[in-house]
């Protein structure tokens, strides 16, 4: 029984989603046909857009903006621009801590709230922060959009407050079988870090 | 909940301040602790009543010890943390310290005691990690560890078990002002702020806690000052008064504030203003980030090839 209700639950907001990704939201309240709870409910899926910013920074000319957007609990939406980089692929991966006081070493290792070794963003076996490669293009230019569901901007796991990375290096996604590929992605050193913070809608 | 752990705080406070104190400063620092003791921090006894206790068992710290605080809080004489003047509330610090043997285990233990306000000293040999308990500022415990001729950086700071997120930083990158502000959770009513600043002008700028973290634009994107809806006084909680910069466009400062909860911080900002006055935008600005707890941090740093890195799990 409780498994039931908590099913249907779970499904009412999946019904949703794509209605909660039209921009206009107001209008969808006004018009709403099915009564006061509907309203309700639907003020409620508007209200719940969540929004991040990380400024990176390093010690070298790498630099960059990362926004994310999240409605309601659905997947987190991540937009990158990081320039100054080497043409290629870069691992970029959300890492546990905020702390850069000794350089972006000290934001620790990649975000992994369940214990599990590294991989790409699609394995069901991966930390939560790892997200992958960019490609910076031949003008050092690395522009793309994550959409991710491990990295909510609200709850337990939220990412507002750890910092994002951009590595020297291609992530191998846990299969290159160096003796970091497990742990790093041997990724190699880290070029910028920024912390994520709050931001107005 | 909160209501009952309040008054049990309230109600025992200043009985377990004595018995505390004395039961600490009898027997934690002895350098010649068993070796389980050292591979294993167990959790401090008591930390509410610590929390609670912290002005009254520390208040004979010998100003002499703590030249750095002494210009700080001269500095500082116009903030809105409330025990200005007063020692910190008590907090465990852990350091990560180059050392390599027993001998440098004592020599770490033996420098630290010289300072007053340190209630209790471990050190884990084999992760290279120094435990304090105590009410002094970090920078004073960093000189301190310095002194020794070795390397020391802080990974962690908080009370172990008790909070969700206890430990937040923010870190000023320049170009032209450069700081680290720590924010740690003491008790569920207070938590400490240390702040070191560089490249300010001389003279008075105040500094606030701003309700975003986007850095977009610089300070100019960070909003208002922070103020809780349930935040009822006359200035915003977030209002983290005057620092007062010297010649050199350094400023310290060490204090703690009520009310103020690490967790609800986080993803926001510090900034910095360029006068005393905070209705215009600030001059610089910082992200306040989750840093780690205690016991949080034991990734071995690696100086093998000369760059320290943090090993990754």
């Amino acid at each position: 029984m409780a498994a039931q209700s908590l099913l249907f639950a779970a499904a009412a907001p999946l019904f949703q989603a794509p209605a909660s990704a039209c921009p206009f939201h107001s209008l969808r309240i006004v018009s709403a046909p099915a009564g006061a709870a509907a309203a309700v409910r639907a003020l409620v899926v508007a209200d719940a857009t969540k929004k991040a910013v990380a400024v990176l920074k390093g010690t070298s000319q790498v630099e960059g903006v990362v926004t994310l957007t999240q409605d309601d609990d659905g997947p987190t939406t991540v937009n990158v621009r990081i320039t100054g980089l080497t043409p290629g692929l870069h691992g970029f991966h959300l890492h546990e801590f905020g702390d850069t006081t000794n350089g972006c070493i000290s934001t620790g290792p990649h975000f992994n709230p369940n214990g599990l070794t590294h991989g790409a963003p699609e394995d069901e076996v991966r930390h939560a922060g790892d997200l992958g490669n960019i490609v910076a293009n031949a003008e050092g230019v690395a522009e793309t959009t994550i959409v991710d569901s491990q990295i909510p901007l609200t709850g337990p796991n939220a990412v507002v407050g750890r910092a994002f990375v951009v590595h020297e290096l291609e992530d191998d996604l846990g299969k290159g079988g160096h003796e970091l590929s497990l742990s790093t992605g041997n990724a190699g050193g880290r070029l910028a870090c920024g912390v994520v913070g709050l931001t107005p809608l | 909940m909160v209501g009952f752990l309040r008054a049990f705080t309230a109600a025992s406070a200043v009985p377990a301040a004595a018995v505390a104190a004395v039961a600490l400063s009898s027997s934690s620092s002895s350098p010649s602790r068993p070796p389980s003791s050292r591979l294993r921090f167990p959790p401090p006894p008591s930390l509410s009543a610590f929390a609670a206790s912290s002005s009254s068992s520390s208040a004979v710290r010998a100003p002499t010890a703590a030249p750095p605080m002494a210009a700080a809080a001269a500095s500082t004489a116009d903030l809105s943390a409330p025990d200005k003047g007063t020692a910190l509330p008590e907090l465990t610090t852990e350091f990560m310290v180059d050392m390599k043997c027993e001998g440098c285990v004592t020599a770490v233990k033996n420098r630290l005691q010289t300072l007053e306000g340190i209630q209790n000293i471990e050190v884990d040999l084999n992760n290279q990690v120094v435990r304090v308990r105590g009410s002094l500022p970090v920078k004073i415990m960093l000189d301190a560890l310095h002194q020794t001729g070795r390397d020391a950086r802080l990974i962690g700071q908080g009370n172990p078990d008790d909070f969700l997120v206890s430990a937040a930083v923010a870190e000023f990158k320049g170009p032209v002002i450069f700081g680290v502000v720590r924010l740690a959770q003491v008790n569920m009513e207070l938590a400490r702020v240390e702040a070191t600043f560089s490249g300010l002008s001389p003279g008075k700028h105040g500094w606030s806690i701003n309700e975003f973290g986007d850095l977009t634009k610089g300070a100019e994107s960070t909003g208002k000052v922070y103020n809780p809806p349930d935040y009822l006084s006359e200035k915003p909680l977030g209002d983290l008064g005057i620092l007062e910069a010297g010649e050199n466009g350094e400023a310290q400062f060490s204090g703690s504030k009520e009310k103020l909860k690490v967790v609800d911080l986080i993803g926001r900002s510090i900034a910095l203003y360029a006068t005393e006055d905070k209705s215009d935008s600030g001059i610089a600005a910082a992200v306040v980030a989750r840093s780690a707890g205690v016991g949080e941090n034991y990734k071995k740093l690696c100086t093998c090839d000369g760059v320290t890195i943090w090993e990754s799990s």
